[in-house]
């Protein structure tokens, strides 16, 4: 389990989150929610301890972030991070040789799902085909969490489409994942968890089924009566 | 450990080409300039002798042709100045092109399941490797230059120099090319701790920004202080009553500490201040 318990930042003076704190659960799809500039991006960069936070605390499993836990979570950004240099193979070996985590075989698999070239180079990729190679080298890892930042922000439909494959497929299977966008239709169904942010606080936190049994509506609906109410 | 070795391999082979580009213009420029100067050199060897000008004669008024005469010169110089200069660039570039690439490699980096102290030191090995790599390498292209410029200038008008006298005879590579083991600790031992008080300079502006650049300069004027210290002591308050052996004894001790110094508070910076 990922607890964020009672987390801010600021970057000068302006406060991004303000004691946010929420908990996304083993085997669960947790979605954070929120226009842009509300903190969704800053609380991924902060489990992953690639951004400080000024009070608060953030435990994987019961503990702080250290060095063993990047082969039990990994963080899929919106844009790719490894070299324009690299060839797709090149970026998988660099991947293989530094995690004991990384599984060859399902990363073979999801070459052939997204139907990559591995001696294209990065540089050379569309935005679809650098967002499914993103998703290739974090899914490719045999961790329990993934954070995933907006995975289909700016590509076309059909990749779209591809890459919400993903989240039904045995890929995502038994893993916990944190997800940011604002495309919410392409998942909506698949969604736990649903975390409402506005200006750097949690507004609402709500387990999707018990809300589309109970109350009868969507998440898009709970996000029109919490956000233009 | 291998963890550390495979990120400095890594570093290594992103400055190959540029590496390999740095050494065939110094290669090539520093060729065309023996070859150039020994022909002006025979050139004027042979008017002279044209003239009726015996061979002594012609050494008396023209010189003999040393190695040391092409050291002198831009073309020897400018590719060893370029090659500094380049180095001293990528000290810098080394950290900000992972921030400021087309793709932020610098996530991938601080996802790495190991010390990201690790990607500090692979990066200051990288840098001294690459240092000692021009330094070996400019030995070897001297001896073969100074075999080029034999083929052309004959022995009568040559000096023969081996090459302790022509590294001897270059004011600033002696300070690359130390004679003692002990220089050698001193030269390249102040070089990597300026690195490494770089690098944390470099990471205090990546933490902090623009603050970070005010704390970057007062931890290397601190470093400075610290490091020179005893040599201020020396010459202020004490006033020489230091032996030359504690004095140099009592700044490897100031250079550990600023170096231990470094390594604490970029260990500190990395794992808790840093943001890509």
């Amino acid at each position: 389990m990922i607890e964020v318990k009672d987390i801010t930042k600021r970057f000068g003076r302006k406060k991004i989150l303000n004691g946010v704190s929420f908990t996304a659960n083993k085997g669960e799809i947790t979605c954070l929610i929120g226009i842009n500039g509300v903190g969704k991006t800053t609380i991924l960069n902060a489990i992953m301890n690639l951004t400080p936070i000024n009070r608060g605390e953030i435990l994987i499993d019961g503990e702080k972030i250290r060095k063993e836990s990047y082969e039990r979570i990994t963080f899929i950004p919106d844009a790719i991070t490894m070299l324009p240099s690299m060839k797709i193979s090149d970026a998988m070996q660099f991947m293989a040789d530094f995690y004991q985590s990384w599984n060859q075989k399902r990363a073979d698999e999801m070459i052939e799902f997204f139907k990559l070239d591995k001696n294209d180079r990065l540089s050379t990729l569309s935005k679809g085909n650098s967002a499914k190679v993103n998703m290739l080298l974090g899914l490719a890892l045999d961790v329990d969490y993934l954070l995933m930042d907006e995975p289909f922000s700016g590509i076309d439909i059909f990749s779209r489409e591809q890459i919400a494959d993903v989240f039904t497929s045995h890929l995502v299977e038994n893993r916990s994942v944190i997800i940011t966008t604002h495309e919410i239709s392409d998942i909506e169904h698949l969604i736990d968890k649903a975390v409402l942010l506005n200006d750097g606080v949690v507004l609402r936190e709500f387990n999707a089924e018990e809300v589309r049994e109970n109350e009868g509506k969507s998440i898009i609906d709970v996000m029109r009566e919490v956000y233009q109410p | 450990m291998k963890n550390y070795l495979k990120l400095t391999n890594f570093e290594l082979s992103r400055f190959f080409k540029l590496y390999v580009v740095l050494i065939g213009l110094t290669l090539v420029m520093q060729t065309v300039g023996i070859i150039w100067m020994s022909n002006t050199y025979m050139g004027s060897v042979e008017g002279l002798l044209l003239e009726g000008n015996t061979a002594e004669l012609i050494k008396m008024n023209l010189g003999t042709f040393s190695f040391s005469t092409l050291t002198t010169s831009l073309l020897f110089s400018g590719p060893i100045i370029i090659c500094i200069a380049s180095l001293l660039i990528y000290v810098f570039l080394i950290w900000y092109r992972d921030w400021f690439g087309k793709n932020t490699f610098v996530y991938r980096l601080f996802m790495l399941p190991t010390a990201r102290m690790n990607l500090f030191f692979a990066k200051a090995t990288s840098i001294f490797l690459m240092v000692l790599g021009l330094v070996s390498l400019q030995l070897v292209f001297i001896l073969i230059e100074s075999q080029i410029a034999k083929l052309i200038v004959p022995t009568t008008y040559m000096e023969s120099q081996n090459l302790n006298q022509i590294i001897n005879g270059f004011d600033y590579m002696r300070v690359l090319y130390p004679t003692t083991l002990i220089e050698f600790l001193i030269n390249y031992g102040i070089g990597f701790m300026a690195v490494f008080v770089i690098f944390t300079g470099i990471l205090f502006e990546r933490s902090f920004r623009l603050k970070g650049i005010l704390f970057g300069i007062l931890f290397a004027g601190i470093s400075l202080f610290v490091f020179i210290s005893p040599i201020l002591l020396q010459v202020t308050i004490l006033e020489g009553f230091f032996y030359p052996v504690e004095l140099f004894i009592l700044m490897v001790i100031t250079g550990l500490i600023v170096i231990a110094g470094s390594v604490w508070i970029s260990n500190y910076l990395l794992n808790k201040k840093i943001r890509v």
